[in-house]
């Protein structure tokens, strides 16, 4: 009796406190990170509603003479339930957590449909030009046939693969008398897609070698034994994470008022972006390392540097092997964006094939750079399989040193051949490193003293606002899309006929193929479909959501335990039942934060899907960029730094508590 | 009474798992299956409820053919079987009340059970049930939170559910130390001479098997070699089911 009236008086005087502040009663129960949820959830809502009817009108009603959104009957509906769950809460009674959530999506969906200017359509009406590219695509330029009926590769062709020219010779050639001075030889001209293949290539060697010092500094129980060290730590993570919130196609922008267009600036770019991403990874595995070994080194008496040498190397090289091929992959897509800006690469390329209209030398593209990135996919995965996993090769022989091996022998002067092949195919030149533009100078300056006024602040924010929007869109239609699909992508539910494992192999790899291709080069597809902005952005960024998550979510269920599944059947369970009991359950955590991380990347995509006229931050950049304006062009920087960095940090919270 | 004749499974890999097994349990028996590791011990309980589809050969229950039974029939007869697993077979995430609500399923109707809907009915039973097992007060906690002799007896509770006539063990305590391998094993000795279930259960260790079990029959490489009573199993025929090589040992 005692303890249920002062348990209502305790609900009661949560539930006030919810009133008060928003979240505040679920604080004062002691869970603390749905009261801050809530609270935060409450402030955005009420910011972005009112944005939300200043700037586009949306959910406009006038009610007795005033002018308001009908979106802040929602929300008022959303405080009230924030009352309410305090209240049963502090009952200890179950809360209905579903319904606050569908009250902030009833208003962020309102608000995302709205600012993104969906047109569905002209996803209609325009279908016969969508018709046309797709004929495009389906006859790409690569091959034609001549009179007699023989096919030969095409000029196009040639562009993108490379072909075989006279050129006059090369010097040593002439110098050892084997060709007359003024004689042409054949000589093989790289195409764009080598040379983007060269630039993701070096990038990878350029910033790997450059992020190994680093990750020592910014790893924690490393710089913890050096006197001042946690401070060098804090700094290099710092850096770090703001260098990679940029993303590698904004890094170009930067980079070409360094050194000028061309696949050098690529290279510079793609290192930059990369050396922070494998920084951060490389120092992570450095702290995660097994201090027993360290120990055992130490207590023989070695110094710092024998330690890291005997007892922290042996245990990193694996991981960092992997990660190295995992960017190695990373940096291969990249690769085939950044010429977007940077000029330089297949990305340069597709560029200009837009511009002149040539729909089929663009399709030709896309397929030549889906090839490539399946292979180098599948290549960096094999390979790190097998790195982490390791080869227990059994043998009493001592290992012969690397330089008796023949084969490694081989490999050696092989890669040595291909370096300086990239090299000179992406015609790095350090020196311009040294001498920059002499707008270089101006440019840092402008850019770093970022420009505040309110005017500006509100434009950028309000481009970033419709870029988040556009994420959550395009991930919201993509993982409803890629939802079915990824059940007839999973080994372990399809059936073992004939016709289910063809539908289990075609989904995998219109998975692939999609996936291999980046949001930015789908941009003109759709922009030739529904036209120029946000909403042709989105339809980019939901067509990889689609491939990315459903390849995800189709992992994802491959990996459940089938143990339930056997248990709930032999109770005499039907299939459907079996389903929704053994596996649902185990599949709703891992697909829920799997949609949380692709919003968070989309959001970074999202950036700069606007330089291919998917609208959004991306486009502002671009504009500030091209008028010379870096004042207000490092606002829009600083603003996606601050909200990728965010976005990263919300999402790995949220993913961290879902397991 | 339970009938196997002539039972023989082969995987679709060509692996044979069982070779024209045959043998009878009558009503209120708790029949022990042991056998090495890969004798075919999981095969011969599966291909009983058709987990598995045998290649050949009758599983006949009190004169219904389970082998021969129609998809609609199967569920009838599954749900009369309970079954109890060496990994418990738990939904993890899942609180303990639905894992034991889930051996409800064969009993309802299936578009009502996919909105997590039982009947009151059904969840004091569930409740009774895991009462029986001593784990009242664990009711609405996830099932990964309890230790493995807990989820173990979960898995007991959610056959118990299903009120079968018959329970298939699978090795239901190699996960399990000693101390709770007894434990779950008194429950199982409990349910068969308390209520009259018949159980068919496979063990590892002899001295598991005198203990619990009314009789015994034994597998190597998928063939019958042994059936009688515990006792019977002499030095001759434990070197017969387990090699040449092998020593007894004994859990505590
Ligand atoms: N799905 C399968 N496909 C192919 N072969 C299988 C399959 N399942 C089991 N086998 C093989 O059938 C044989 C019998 O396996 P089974 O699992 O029935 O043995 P067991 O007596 O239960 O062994 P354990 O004590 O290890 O559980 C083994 O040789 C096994 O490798
Ligand atoms: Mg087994």
């Amino acid at each position: 009796m005692n303890s249920s009236s002062s348990n209502s008086s305790r609900a009661i005087f949560a539930a006030f406190l919810s009133l008060l502040i928003p979240g505040a009663g679920q604080w004062y129960l002691k869970s603390r990170w749905r009261g801050i949820t809530i609270f935060g959830a409450t402030i955005t809502l009420a910011f972005l509603i009112n944005w939300g009817l200043d700037n586009f009108k949306i959910g406009q009603i006038v009610a007795g003479g005033v002018t308001t959104s009908w979106l802040w009957i929602v929300f008022v509906l959303f405080a009230a339930w924030n009352i309410f769950d305090a209240y049963r809460m502090a009952r200890g009674e179950p809360s209905f957590t579903g319904l606050g959530v569908a009250g902030a999506a009833v208003i962020l969906y309102t608000l995302a449909w709205n600012v993104t200017d969906i047109n569905l359509d002209r996803l209609i009406t325009r279908l016969p030009d969508a018709a046309k590219v797709a004929r495009n695509l389906v006859q790409p330029d690569l091959f034609f046939q001549d009179d007699a009926g023989a096919w030969h590769p095409s000029e196009n062709f040639g562009d993108i693969f490379g072909r075989v020219e006279d050129q006059p010779a090369p010097e040593w050639l002439t110098r050892w008398g084997l060709v007359a001075e003024d004689q042409k030889v054949p000589a093989y001209a790289a195409g764009k897609l080598i040379e983007t293949i060269a630039m993701g290539l070096l990038a990878t060697l350029l910033s790997t070698i450059l992020a190994l010092p680093i990750s020592f500094f910014a790893a924690h129980n490393i710089m913890a034994r050096l006197p001042g060290g946690t401070i060098i730590y804090y700094v290099m993570r710092t850096i770090l994470n703001v260098v990679r919130a940029v993303d590698t196609v904004i890094w170009g922008l930067l980079v070409i008022v360094w050194i000028g267009l061309g696949s050098f600036a690529g290279v510079i770019a793609l290192t930059i972006h990369s050396v922070a991403a494998l920084g951060k990874l490389y120092s992570e595995e450095i702290e995660h390392i097994d201090p027993g070994p360290i120990e055992a080194v130490t207590a023989s008496g070695a110094n710092l540097f024998q330690v890291i040498r005997y007892a922290v190397f042996p245990q990193i090289i694996p991981p960092f092997l992997a990660y190295t091929l995992l960017r190695w992959d990373i940096n291969m897509r990249m690769a085939t964006v950044v010429g977007f800006v940077a000029g330089g690469g297949i990305g340069f390329f597709v560029l200009e094939t837009i511009r002149k209209g040539g729909y089929e030398q663009y399709a030709a593209a896309l397929w030549a750079i889906a090839v490539v990135i399946i292979i180098v996919d599948y290549i960096s995965a094999k390979w790190r399989e097998r790195i982490l996993i390791g080869e227990t090769k059994v043998s009493v022989a001592a290992p012969k040193p690397f330089y008796k091996s023949p084969r490694a022998i081989a490999y050696a002067i092989l890669g040595i051949i291909g370096l300086v092949y990239c090299w000179d195919v992406t015609r790095i030149d350090l020196r311009t490193l040294f001498e920059p533009a002499p707008t270089f100078v101006r440019l840092l300056y402008d850019f770093v003293t970022i420009d505040l006024t309110p005017d500006i602040v509100e434009i950028v924010v309000k481009q970033m606002i419709i870029t988040i929007f556009q994420a959550l869109l395009a991930t919201t239609l993509g993982a409803l899309l890629a939802l079915p699909f990824s059940f007839l992508a999973a080994r372990n539910l399809t059936g073992r006929s004939r016709l289910s494992v063809w539908i289990y192999y075609l989904t995998r790899f219109v998975f692939d193929v999609l996936r291999s291709i980046e949001a930015l080069l789908y941009v003109a597809i759709f922009a030739f479909w529904v036209g120029i902005g946000a909403f042709a952005g989105t339809l980019a960024l939901a067509v990889t959501t689609f491939a990315l998550i459903g390849k995800l979510y189709a992992d994802a269920i491959e990996n459940i335990d089938m143990g339930p599944m056997e248990a709930v059947m032999s109770t005499g369970a039907t299939r459907l039942q079996a389903i929704v009991y053994a596996i649902l359950p185990q599949i709703i955590p891992p697909f829920v934060s799997y949609s949380i991380y692709q919003w968070d990347i989309n959001v970074r995509m999202a950036t700069i899907i606007g330089f291919a006229g998917g609208g959004g931050v991306g486009l502002l950049l671009s504009t500030y960029f091209g008028m010379l304006q870096y004042h207000k062009a490092g606002t829009v920087v600083a603003l996606i730094v601050i909200v990728v960095a965010l976005m990263d940090f919300a999402s790995a919270k949220i993913r961290e508590r879902m397991v | 009474m339970l009938k196997v004749e002539h039972l023989s499974k082969t995987y679709p890999n060509g692996t044979q798992a069982l070779y024209d097994v045959s043998f009878q349990v009558e009503d209120g028996e708790f029949l022990a299956v042991i056998g090495l590791s890969g004798s075919g011990k999981s095969t011969l309980l599966r291909c009983i409820n058709r987990l598995i589809e045998p290649t050949a050969g009758q599983v006949v229950w009190n004169a219904i053919d389970i082998t021969a039974a129609p998809t609609s029939e199967l569920r009838n007869i599954r749900r009369q079987i309970g079954m109890i697993f060496q990994q418990f077979n738990l939904v993890k995430r899942s609180p303990v009340m639905t894992n034991v609500l889930s051996g409800r399923l064969g009993y309802i109707s299936p578009y009502q059970s996919l909105f997590n809907y039982f009947s009151p009915e059904d969840r004091r039973r569930a409740l009774a049930n895991l009462e029986q097992v001593g784990l009242s007060e664990k009711a609405y906690v996830r099932a990964d939170s309890l230790s493995g002799g807990q989820q173990q007896r979960v898995g007991i509770a959610r056959a118990l559910m299903q009120e079968p006539k018959l329970i298939l063990a699978d090795e239901p305590v190699a996960s399990l130390d000693p101390v709770l391998a007894h434990s779950i094993l008194k429950y199982l000795e409990q349910l068969n001479k308390e209520r009259g279930i018949t159980v068919l259960c496979s063990l590892h260790f002899l001295d598991l098997v005198h203990r619990y079990a009314t009789r015994a029959i034994a597998l190597k490489d998928g063939k019958l070699v042994f059936q009688g009573l515990p006792k019977e199993i002499d030095d001759a025929q434990f070197k017969a089911i387990y090699g040449q090589e092998a020593e007894r040992v004994s859990i505590v």
